[in-house]
């Protein structure tokens, strides 16, 4: 029978899971720090969840409010780099995608993340105007989840190629890529009909065919490019020079200058 | 004329049918000054740009993808390939990330150890900063110059790891070796030549030198917001007059035990970039200095002990029964964190690398995310670059020290 | 002057040295193989390494070109990701006759540890490779023996092009076979 592989997260998974392990969660600590009790006064009205997680300042909104919050964060609080942005997958198990935002503060040295969750399909407002470094990570995330961003001034594919299909940080989408990745460069290059000609990649690492003269030479051992595979030593000889001799005892004294 | 087809396919780069008066000139993704694979599209009015538009992706290799399909210690090699002229810091910015996701701290002696290397590491990636910076102004014999420093570096990370360039030097919870005997010694040696060619070789060769001045003088000039908003770090930020250092502000490791200046530049320009460089070599040298003789009064421990998290020391697996049992799920499973995200930063020689985890409980993470320096400073060329002339393009490439394993992942 | 006149038949010979048009063409393709500066990932650090101070290269006759047209050697030093692929490709072809690839690195030779979408599971799904490099990343040293090798490949050679095997991009059975070069 074949194995049954779940659609929807096509990642790889823990093989074996003991059946009384508990997962333990990282401890997620009220707010007490003065500057952060200031933060979250800040943007008060807009957060539905707060909570400091190893140093960090973590605020949950709304996706409607991203604007806003951001705006209050870098006016008010002092937040004038946005560091990082980019996305999780949980389209499996929710159908929805958590977006977030880590932003420093310079001066006090602090780091707030703003998180949330942004529905399948839905599209999200680009901080673009406020963080011009968002203006790279949105595209990134629209190239590899497929987020849409509104009022980005270049919304378009960053990484990948402009004709690639799929979204490669998808949980659906596999490691090694579907069908169009693995002939993507066939194609490119020479066209479908060399498909047949070229072949399909070899994705087993550990693949070895010993007497392929095409590709491997065994030194000492060679024939001409695509004749057949001999055991007869070959008569090619290799400068001692070059080759090196590693029964020979090595010499101990070292460069001076190291 | 040629007839296109698949094989044989007629290209152009230049169009000169525009209304505009305008060029437009691919510059990349193979040009020997395009610090990898970058490609710029540049409209060129005369031989001033007028938009630029960096087109990166050309070393794309889904290192972020790979996160999610390999264990936290299988991945920790995959890290030495991100910024591939620094790996130490790469290694270790992820693995200070899982030891805050497990809430473990290396032993002391490690943490000595680490510290030493990541020093070298920023001296490694300066020295090619500067070597390959003058060699897109013109200075040849500077490359060759700090090859030769460099070289020598590397013959110290090779001691200690065995590898030159991918060192994977770090591990989750410690570091896997102590140091080879002699090595202190060595880069006691090291820090004096550095120090002694700094000051005799590359300064006296580049920091008064007429041409230079003059290529690298308000050539790619970022205000201090600028660099806030586009999300500089490291030199491009303290290059810009902010005095922001994550070994300072928010110290990890022994840096605040230790005695450093940050230094800044208010100059905004290229050259005031480049002598930020060479200060920060002098600094971790300084610090290097200070490292030595806090190495012999640690505890020889290297590995922290988590038997949950940390396979035991050979000698214990080999030994006790139970540690064995432990290596061996460790090996096959793979350790299980706690559910929760993180985000560490850590000042590279870049600028801040920062991975952010999210953690399911599994021994596969749920969602990395590599911040990095460079990919920021990417995007900030397509606006640096305006108004510039095309000579001063291959100069501002330069001074943003980009590596495209860290762009792209 | 007398003192001028050298007897040939009493001291070195003639000076004539007899050899075959192969030998003396393939001394020349060898001992000055000009590579393409085509530094993809890791291994170009130390592809510049091998060129830099301690290692240099120069001293084969190897002198890095910034141009394929200038180029005899492309030495693919790194990770080739598919939307590099196609440029990959191009400058193969912009290279002139006779060019030789190495394909330095386990992710030139077979996408080594990048075993992903994104990344050419091997080179010479694309280009016809002469010399495999292995190691991630090769030392320079590595990289001056691949070069070696290949100087002593070239030295095998017709000096007539057309007259060599050259890789074809054919599949592993090899039933169907292309010139694709």
């Amino acid at each position: 029978m074949r194995k049954y592989v779940p659609k929807d997260n096509v990642q790889k998974k823990a093989y074996y899971t003991d059946r009384f392990h508990v997962v333990p969660r990282v401890p997620r600590v009220a707010v007490e720090d003065a500057h952060f009790l200031s933060v979250v006064n800040a943007v008060k009205a807009d957060i539905t969840d707060s909570y400091v997680e190893i140093g960090t300042l973590v605020l949950h909104i709304k996706p409607e409010d991203n604007f806003k919050v951001l705006q209050v964060l870098k006016e008010q609080c002092g937040y004038t780099q946005c560091s990082e942005q980019s996305a999780v997958d949980y389209l499996a198990k929710d159908n929805e995608f958590e977006l977030f935002w880590q932003l420093l503060n310079v001066t006090e040295a602090k780091r707030v993340r703003v998180v949330c969750r942004l529905a399948n399909g839905a599209a999200i407002e680009s901080v673009e105007s406020l963080f011009k470094s968002a203006n790279f990570a949105e595209r990134e995330m629209f190239d590899m989840f497929g987020i849409k961003v509104n009022n980005h001034p270049f919304l378009k594919r960053i990484i990948m190629p402009d004709d690639w299909e799929g979204h490669p940080l998808l949980k659906t989408y596999p490691l090694q890529g579907d069908e169009f990745a693995s002939w993507y460069e066939v194609d490119k290059i020479f066209g479908k009909e060399y498909r047949d000609i070229i072949g399909p990649e070899n994705r087993d690492p550990s693949k070895i065919e010993r007497e392929d003269t095409k590709r491997f030479s065994r030194v000492g051992y060679e024939v001409p490019f695509g004749a057949p595979y001999s055991e007869e030593q070959t008569d090619i000889e290799y400068s001692e020079t070059v080759l090196v001799d590693y029964n020979k005892k090595p010499s101990k004294t070292l460069d001076k200058r190291r | 004329m040629q007839v296109a087809n698949k094989l044989s396919p007629f290209f152009e780069n230049l169009n000169f049918e525009r209304d505009d008066n305008t060029m437009v000139i691919n510059f990349g993704p193979q040009h020997p000054s395009a610090h990898g694979q970058l490609r710029l599209v540049l409209e060129l009015e005369g031989e001033q740009v007028v938009k630029a538009y960096p087109d990166i992706g050309y070393l794309h290799r889904g290192i972020e993808k790979m996160a999610e399909n390999m264990t936290y210690n299988e991945f920790l090699p995959t890290t030495d390939r991100l910024d591939y002229i620094a790996s130490t810091s790469n290694n270790y910015a992820y693995a200070l990330a899982v030891e805050k996701l497990l809430g473990i701290e290396a032993p002391r002696r490690a943490q000595v150890i680490r510290t030493m290397l990541l020093e070298l590491n920023r001296i490694i990636s300066h020295l090619f900063f500067v070597a390959t910076h003058a060699l897109d102004v013109g200075a040849m014999s500077v490359f060759l110059y700090a090859f030769r420093e460099r070289e020598f570096a590397m013959d110290l990370m090779e001691d200690y790891c065995g590898a030159r360039l991918t060192h994977s030097a770090v591990r989750i919870g410690g570091v896997p070796l102590d140091l080879p005997a002699g090595w202190l010694e060595n880069l006691a040696a090291f820090c004096d030549k550095v120090d002694y060619e700094l000051e005799h070789t590359y300064e006296a060769l580049l920091t008064e030198n007429r041409i230079w001045k003059m290529r690298l003088e308000d050539v790619g000039v970022i205000s201090a917001e600028d660099a806030l908003s586009w999300g500089c770090t490291g030199p491009m930020l303290r290059g810009s007059g902010v005095k922001y250092d994550i070994r300072k502000e928010e110290p990890y490791e022994l840096y605040s035990e230790l005695d450093f200046d940050i230094p800044v530049s208010d100059r905004c320009d290229s050259y005031g970039r480049y002598r930020l460089y060479m200060a920060e070599m002098k600094e971790s040298t300084k610090i290097l200095r200070q490292l030595i003789p806090m190495y012999s009064k640690t505890e020889p421990q290297l590995m922290a002990h988590a038997p949950q998290y940390i396979s035991a020391p050979k000698e214990e697996i080999m030994t006790q029964n139970y540690a064995l049992m432990q290596h061996f799920v460790l090996v096959t499973q793979g350790m299980r964190p706690p559910k929760g995200e993180v985000y560490v930063p850590t000042e590279s020689p870049k600028g801040e690398l920062g991975f952010y985890i999210k953690s399911e409980g599994e021994p596969y993470a749920y969602r990395l995310k590599c911040r990095a320096p460079s990919f920021f400073h990417t995007g900030l060329l397509q606006e640096l670059l305006v108004g510039t002339y095309i000579a001063d393009v291959v100069t501002i490439i330069g001074s943003t020290n980009i590596v495209f394993g860290e762009v792209d992942r | 002057m007398a003192q001028h006149q050298v007897n040939y038949a009493s001291t070195a010979g003639l000076p004539i040295a007899l050899t075959s048009v192969d030998k003396l063409v393939n001394w020349g393709r060898s001992n000055s193989l000009w590579p393409l500066t085509y530094g993809l990932a890791c291994c170009a650090i130390e592809m510049m390494a091998s060129g830099a101070s301690r290692y240099d290269f120069d001293r084969m006759g190897t002198i890095f070109r910034a141009s394929p047209r200038q180029a005899d050697v492309m030495i693919l030093a790194g990770t080739l990701s598919k939307k590099h692929s196609e440029f990959a490709r191009r400058l193969y072809d912009q290279m002139t006759e006779p060019k030789w690839v190495i394909s330095m690195g386990s992710c030139a030779n077979t996408g080594g540890m990048f075993n992903t979408y994104a990344t050419v599971q091997g080179v010479d799904r694309i280009i016809p490779v002469d010399i495999y490099l292995p190691g991630c990343a090769p030392r320079p040293e590595t990289l001056q023996y691949a070069m070696m090798m290949l100087q002593k490949k070239i030295r095998r050679e017709s000096a007539d092009m057309k007259k060599n095997t050259k890789q074809d991009l054919t599949t592993q059975t090899g039933k169907k076979r292309a010139r694709l070069i």
